[in-house]
């Protein structure tokens, strides 16, 4: 662990040269005071500096904090996993790999996504930090994007077809977002969000 | 499953120590009765009881994984 010892005229300015220095905020490091900041006669003699010394807290790295909860999660669930991890910039892109994994993925993704949500929480928990894990079972997100895609272009050829708004059934926010973000520039149809979570779907209008 | 909702409620608790998860038997199936700490039962119920749902809905996916019936419910004491 990082550690350091500082000195300044008051024990709260040898905290703020502390933090400048490690770059962190005051909840990550501990302080302990060595010494207290005499003003001395007159403040000329005997005066004496705050002393400190600030040690950078470790907190556990959130992807070993998310593997961590997986593994115990899906052994206590009885199945046999492996999990790979990708650091995707402004997200993290978590694998799962194994035996049968239909169970981790449910219906509709129902499982995964639910899964997905308690992993982001527990890490939050455990590190502080604001994690956005995406949790994927061997490709499910790709193929149920590519499902969705196609979808939305057969609905949408329906709609203009029958002169019809459709309704699709309740999704989350990243399944409409896809649903929406395919059909943008759709010369017939426009689309929009109806309702209330967790039943809020994507209506297909005609333009 | 007793152990899995242990270890997920444990993950989400500001007083892991405080967890207490006991399971009966019913005619239709296990049930698991989680506690935690008074102030936890946010954490472990969440917006609209979004966090309680997501670990039932992981709880019923390992059940039907080990053939089992579970329904899990958090007690307030």
């Amino acid at each position: 662990m990082e550690s350091k010892v500082f000195t300044a005229k008051t024990v709260e300015d040898a905290v703020t040269d502390a933090l400048k220095e490690f770059r962190v905020l005051r909840d990550e490091v501990e302080i302990e005071i060595l010494a207290e900041p005499k003003s001395g006669l007159f403040g000329l003699l005997g005066t004496k500096d705050a002393a400190i010394r600030v040690t950078k807290i470790d907190k556990p790295s959130k992807n070993v904090t998310a593997i961590e909860f997986l593994e115990n999660v899906c052994e206590a669930m009885g199945i046999e996993v492996s999990i790979q991890v990708e650091d995707k910039g402004d997200y993290t892109y978590l694998s799962i790999q194994g035996n049968a994994l239909g169970v981790l993925i449910g219906r509709r993704g129902e499982t995964l996504d639910a899964l997905q949500y308690l992993l982001n929480l527990a890490v939050n928990r455990q590190t502080g930090e604001k994690p956005h894990i995406i949790l994927d079972v061997e490709g499910y997100r790709d193929k149920r994007r590519e499902t969705l895609e196609r979808l939305a272009g057969n609905l949408a050829k329906k709609a203009k077809r029958t002169q019809r708004s459709i309704v699709l059934e309740p999704m989350n926010p990243q399944e409409r977002r896809i649903i929406h973000t395919t059909l943008q520039n759709h010369p017939y149809v426009s689309t929009a969000s109806e309702g209330e979570e967790p039943y809020r779907k994507v209506v297909i209008k005609l333009k | 499953m007793e152990k899995l909702v242990e270890i997920i409620a444990k993950s989400l608790v500001e007083h892991p120590e405080e967890v207490r998860v006991t399971t009966s038997k019913h005619e239709d199936g296990m049930v698991i009765e989680l506690r935690v700490a008074n102030e936890d039962m946010g954490k472990i119920i969440g917006k609209q009881g979004r966090i309680a749902k997501a670990i039932r809905s992981v709880v019923k996916a390992a059940a039907i994984n080990n053939n089992l019936k579970v329904s899990v419910e958090i007690v307030e004491d």
